[in-house]
């Protein structure tokens, strides 16, 4: 079955089979976006929650206000249906946790801004491994819809 | 960033280091460190972790937040092989996991290291720069480099600089990356006489 590596910032997707992966989840947060009947499924890899001024020729993966609108619009030109659609997330993520860079962690805006989207568009979150202080690995098997998230040292767990 | 601009971070990357290098061998009970000339090198953001061998090779990562009259960040990251080797050197201690006193003993080295750089340019300028304590994150090299940028709010590209030296036969690698607020990058360039920076 063919893998594709989504990068940071991207957007990928597949229709009826093959694996979408990516690797090295930290702040960053993985959304698959998949419908079961027409089996179409998304995946993207989100750094930041909103979009910048100052990076106007950024992929609109590369944050979340423009990310998710992107990866919904990609599931309908595949065949899928909105009301359909179910997300998943992994990521969000804090490693430095001594260090206050923030007062909320980037990986916990990630996780909020993306959890607003989703709601906004009335799009379920039907599975999630996010938050800690971990990396992650996420890969989403678009033939059954099934998402695993691996750490270093731990075996995969399905979400 | 432009090539004389680059030029010059190098040049500071070369003297920090080589300070940091000293601090190092200091610590390490006067072994000698010969230290290969650091290569700085200017990437597009997504592609710096796979510079580094790769988003899933586990990675030793060390993030301080810079403040004084240079305000930043700077980060260091090693292989976890090179992570081993300085346990060993530092505790004596041969391990394949990093334990709490291995953690602990990275954190050290990674202040010293940090604080060693930051003097050095600190000394020549007569700017006050200051290092927060470190963060530590041993991960998959993609999570902890995503993770100090998404925190230093780079959102393009970034400059990292490669550094090399040997102890004993040993060879220790790393990674630096020095981020000083674009402003506060001229203000250094000034000291050093260098007025138009672009």
């Amino acid at each position: 079955m063919t893998e594709v590596f989504v990068n940071m910032g991207e957007i990928s997707s597949a229709k009826n089979h093959g694996i979408l992966t990516t690797v090295g989840l930290g702040s960053c947060i993985g959304v698959t976006l998949y419908d079961h009947k027409v089996k179409v499924g998304v995946m993207g890899h989100i750094f930041l929650p909103r979009s910048r001024s100052n990076d106007q020729g950024a992929p609109p993966g590369k944050y979340a206000d423009t990310g998710i609108p992107a990866m919904i619009q990609e599931a309908l030109r595949l065949g899928a249906s909105k009301s359909r659609l179910q997300a998943k997330l992994a990521g969000g993520a804090n490693l430095f946790p001594n260090l206050s860079l923030n007062t909320i962690s980037i990986g916990q805006q990630n996780i909020q801004a993306v959890t607003e989207l989703l709601t906004q568009h009335g799009i379920p979150i039907v599975g999630q491994d996010v938050a800690g202080n971990h990396g992650r690995k996420m890969r989403f098997f678009v033939d059954n819809g099934v998402v695993t998230v691996t750490a270093i040292g731990k075996e995969p767990v399905q979400i | 960033m432009n090539e004389q601009k680059l030029d010059f971070l190098r040049e500071l990357a070369v003297i920090g280091t080589g300070h940091a290098t000293i601090a190092l061998s200091q610590m390490l009970q006067g072994r000698m460190f010969k230290l290969v000339v650091p290569d700085a090198q200017m990437l597009p953001f997504t592609e710096a972790a796979d510079y580094m061998g790769g988003l899933e090779q586990v990675v030793v990562g060390i993030f301080v937040v810079i403040s004084g009259d240079v305000r930043g960040y700077m980060a260091c990251l090693h292989p976890l092989d090179t992570a081993r080797l300085l346990v060993r050197l530092l505790t004596g201690q041969e391990t394949e996991e990093i334990d709490e006193l291995g953690r602990s003993a990275l954190q050290e080295l990674g202040n010293i290291m940090v604080t060693s750089f930051l003097n050095a340019l600190s000394k020549m300028t007569n700017l006050l720069m200051m290092p927060s304590v470190p963060g530590l994150a041993i991960d998959m090299a993609g999570a902890v480099w995503e993770s100090i940028l998404a925190g230093a709010e780079v959102t393009n590209e970034v400059t990292v600089i490669r550094t090399k030296f040997s102890a004993e036969g040993e060879e220790i690698e790393g990674h630096i990356i020095f981020l000083p607020d674009e402003d506060d990058f001229r203000k250094i360039a000034r000291q050093f006489g260098l007025e138009d920076l672009g």
